[in-house]
């Protein structure tokens, strides 16, 4: 009885699960299907399949000019964001110091924080101090978001971080510097990959704060917010589309990597 | 005196923050003091942009957010707490691939994803066009409605209620549940005594974090609510852009930062975040 | 035993965490090739006191030398010393060669003459030469021990630390690592310095024991001398089971138990002594025919036992206070419980504590 009840339960919770992962999923798939059609107008059931929007998309200037600078904002904030949250990390997981519970807090302040309001508030402060936007704004703003992000993501890596391995390698006769490159690092990269990872996705496909900073130059979002408002074209839903494969397979052959150098290193 | 290695580690994170985070906040607080429709720091400070909201309709706005949020906010609890339970206690070793499904969409900007809601439910769309095409139903859209207000909210927001939440419930022992039942309580004795006060860290987090999120949302309304209801991200932003007025911007944005400051601070004074992240 | 020159001398050592003193005025010296033990409770300052020695941590205020030099401030990585931490700290994403080579390497050693050390450590640890290329995380858990010893023992320290390594590891394996890292011991002839919360531990490995009380070294002396001639309450209570009778001197030189009135036949009296503590070990005690049999008698009745493998404890109440009797297996008590008994002991069996 207690048994079929609880069967029940979890079949039920599975139901569930399932159709909410089909909620998640069911826009991705309109947008799919959208960028298939040959139509200049979206309508559903589509009559005519067609690959012509894509071609059309790819071939123009302003499509790659906005995918560069998408990409390059992505890579400065990636590497930017690992190299002062490795250290974040550090302070906020492995290390007991005296402030570090208040530095825990503050860290996340940036992430509660209504990230259009941010974007506006620092659109004022660049004003204030004279700077002209360009993407390189943009990438800046894109870290005061981020690296609190990758510095959270980074921790979870460090906590399971034994700091013995330090002092042992210390005490073996390496120095700081060996310490850092022999052991810390190696241990520590998976979190290290993963925030990568976060980085370059969060950067990639963030659109509140690029509005605001980008300056002249244009990203991915904010091109696809501008297209959106101002009426509909198939272009619109071939760059979602790529956008969002894209960041699929980042993201599951990122893990992918991880989980095959673990598999390969147990079999060794 | 010589740093510690942990002051030392966190210089360049507290550095950077002070520098995009409390500069720009403390910028914008200074701002909205200053004369209506200026540009710069200079003028006298004045409490005239703050007058003109509370004598304004904008504080509808406000409460247009807090209450959309709110309604969000519960909507998610309910949806999440399920699949979070499921993640833990049901799927077993499913439940990585499962959360990697939920994790896909986070790194999508949020204007594509609520677009592909706007394909699905408009004229003609992928569920009208498919109905009137099966049935020859011809339904309404619920596009540019209050609902499909809520309907976006809780869709963006929903990894943030559901990862806190699967964090929470999994810091409840088994052997905790296991004990309670061996005592005699009911399965939803076991709920209410066991695993609701225990998983409470995880769930005041997805609570805080969708509803102050929601609260400063500003792309549901816009692409899926037409212009229905103007939540305050939008009055901000329009103060900022087309109204020019950046010391009006400014005071709005305040306002809105204490609301969120205060449920922040409030919510988190207590919390153990050690506890919370070290736990793997 | 120690005409020669200490390799590690302790002078007057102390670690303050803000106002609280963790090792408190410490003074110790030992000897070349020693195998020492300090043993406290958690929280006596064990660990810290190691961890200064090791170079971890610097002392408040005192001197550490090693070999009559000062090393207060030189750091760990260039002591000639090498700790085995509890945790072990094996590098997870190396081999267990990998480890093992890691101090040579830092050390700027050929690849050849690495793997030789390297296969060489793992011979003498008596772990199968094909586990060179062994994932570590592989390795059973008294493997992973024996792959920490080595990757020290590859440093080639002049003292090796061990800050209890054994504490995590199940008791029949422990035994027998314990052995074996004595006999590794006679084999490298190196000074060990050992920690532990474990004297049954700390007596079969050690040379010399320290037993460590909030931050003071309250006995120094060979396993014997703890066991036999504790000097304090807390050091006998360590060792394992004892009975513990508050008493005065009283005029007549017999000890006063103020509790029941009892007088009792004293041991040999320490110079000073007014009241303290009367330590009986169980297998002193004895059940008497008559109460003549023995110095000090009294009567009281079994309430219970428990089987300690070759031993078996008695629990016998006396007036308001348990006496534990233990008797070996062959000589068990021929009663049955509940049984009115007398108890008693030599005089010169039992031990008196001041504190």
């Amino acid at each position: 009885m207690q048994d079929r009840q609880q069967r029940l339960r979890h079949a039920l919770i599975t139901v569930w699960t399932i159709a909410v992962i089909v909620f998640v999923y069911l826009p991705t798939i309109c947008i799919t299907l959208a960028s298939l059609t040959a139509s200049r107008y979206f309508q559903f059931p589509i009559s005519k399949w067609g690959l012509e929007w894509w071609h059309k998309t790819f071939s123009s200037i302003e499509i790659r000019q906005l995918l560069s600078t998408s990409i390059i904002i992505a890579l400065c904030v990636t590497v930017i964001a690992v190299a002062i949250a490795f250290f974040g990390a550090m302070a906020f997981a492995r290390y007991d110091w005296k402030g570090r519970s208040l530095y825990q807090k503050v860290i996340l302040l940036p992430i509660f924080f209504p990230q259009s309001v941010l974007g506006l508030a620092l659109l004022l402060w660049f004003n204030t101090l004279g700077l002209p936007l360009s993407w390189m704004t943009a990438v800046f703003a894109h870290l005061v978001w981020i690296v609190p992000v990758v510095t959270l993501v980074i921790s979870i890596q460090v906590y399971s971080f034994d700091p013995a391995l330090e002092e042992a390698a210390f005490d073996l006769g390496a120095s700081r510097w060996q310490v850092l490159r022999e052991v810390t690092l190696p241990v520590l990269f998976p979190g290290l990959f993963s925030g990568a990872l976060f980085a370059f996705l969060l950067s990639w496909g963030n659109f509140p704060l690029s509005l605001f900073t980008t300056g002249a130059d244009t990203t991915v979002p904010e091109y696809l917010y501008a297209k959106m408002v101002a009426g509909y074209t198939p272009g619109v839903p071939v760059l979602g589309t790529v956008s969002t494969v894209g960041a699929a397979i980042l993201l599951i052959g990122g893990y992918g990597l991880i989980l095959a150098t673990r598999r390969a290193k147990a079999a060794e | 005196m010589r740093l510690g290695h942990g002051e030392r580690s966190a210089i360049p994170v507290v550095l950077f923050l002070l520098a995009g985070f409390a500069a720009p906040l403390i910028a914008v607080i200074w701002f909205s003091f200053m004369p209506p429709r200026s540009f710069s720091f200079g003028g006298a400070p004045t409490l005239e942009n703050y007058r003109t909201i509370f004598e304004s309709s904008s504080y509808i706005s406000f409460l247009w957010s807090l209450g959309l949020a709110f309604i969000a906010v519960v909507v998610l609890a309910l949806i999440c707490y399920p699949v979070a339970y499921g993640l833990v206690r049901v799927f077993g070793r499913w439940a990585t691939l499962l959360t990697l499904l939920f994790t896909i969409p986070l790194f999508v900007s949020e204007n594509i994803r609520l677009y592909g809601w706007v394909l699905f439910f408009i004229k003609n769309g992928v569920l009208l066009g498919t109905l009137k095409s099966m049935f020859g139903w011809q339904l309404e859209s619920i596009l540019f409605t209050l609902p499909a207000i809520i309907f976006g909210m809780v869709y963006v927001y929903l990894p943030f209620m559901l990862f806190p939440m699967t964090l929470g419930i999994s810091m409840v022992p088994n052997e905790t549940r296991d004990a309670a039942f061996d005592l005699g309580a009911s399965r939803w004795q076991v709920f209410t005594e066991v695993e609701l006060p225990l998983s409470m860290p995880g769930i005041t987090i997805g609570f805080l974090l969708t509803f102050v999120l929601a609260v400063g949302a500003i792309a549901e309304a816009k692409v899926l609510g037409g212009q229905q209801v103007i939540p305050i991200s939008h009055d901000i932003e329009i103060a900022f852009t087309y109204a020019q007025n950046w010391p009006l911007g400014a005071a709005l944005s305040v306002l809105l930062m204490l609301v969120v400051g205060v449920l922040v601070i409030l919510a988190l004074r207590r919390f153990d975040l050690d506890k919370f992240l070290g736990r793997r | 035993m120690m005409q020669s020159l200490p390799i590690l001398s302790l002078k007057s050592v102390r670690k303050m965490f803000g106002p609280h003193a963790a090792v408190d005025s410490i003074d110790l010296d030992i000897a070349e090739g020693e195998f020492f033990t300090i043993v406290g409770p958690s929280g006596s300052g064990k660990t810290t006191m190691l961890r200064m020695l090791a170079g971890m941590d610097t002392p408040t205020s005192g001197d550490i030398l090693l070999r009559g030099e000062r090393i207060n401030d030189l750091p760990a990585n260039k002591r000639p010393t090498c700790m085995v931490f509890q945790s072990l700290a094996l590098f997870p994403h190396r081999t267990v060669g990998q480890n093992i080579e890691f101090p040579l390497k830092i050390r700027g050693e050929t690849p050849e003459s690495r793997k030789a050390r390297a296969l060489q450590l793992i011979d003498l640890l008596r772990l199968p030469q094909s586990y060179y290329g062994k994932n570590v995380l592989k390795c059973s858990g008294g493997e992973r021990q024996r792959v920490a010893l080595a990757r020290a023992l590859a440093y080639d320290p002049q003292i090796l630390f061990f800050d209890e390594p054994l504490s995590a590891i199940d008791y029949k394996l422990r035994k027998t690592l314990e052995k074996e890292l004595k006999d590794i011991h006679r084999e490298t002839k190196k000074t060990f310095v050992y920690i532990t919360h474990s004297l049954e531990e700390a007596m079969v490995m050690s040379d010399r024991i320290g037993v460590m009380r909030a931050g003071k070294l309250v006995q120094v002396g060979s396993p014997h001398e703890i066991y036999s001639a504790p000097n304090t309450r807390f050091v006998s209570e360590f060792v394992g089971d004892v009975n513990v009778v508050p008493v005065s001197l009283a005029k007549d030189g017999l000890l006063h138990v103020a509790e029941t009135g009892a007088r009792l036949k004293p041991p040999a009296i320490p110079p000073g002594f007014t009241q303290g503590h009367l330590v009986i070990r169980p297998e002193f005690l004895r059940f008497l025919a008559n109460a003549g049999e023995a110095d000090n008698a009294m009567a009281g009745r079994v309430y219970n036992e428990y089987v300690l493998g070759s031993r078996i404890q008695y629990q016998v109440r006396v007036g308001r206070n348990v006496f534990a009797v233990e008797k070996l297996r062959q000589q068990a008590f021929k009663g049955k419980l509940d049984d009115d008994v007398t108890i008693g002991w030599d005089a010169g069996d039992a031990i008196l504590v001041t504190d």
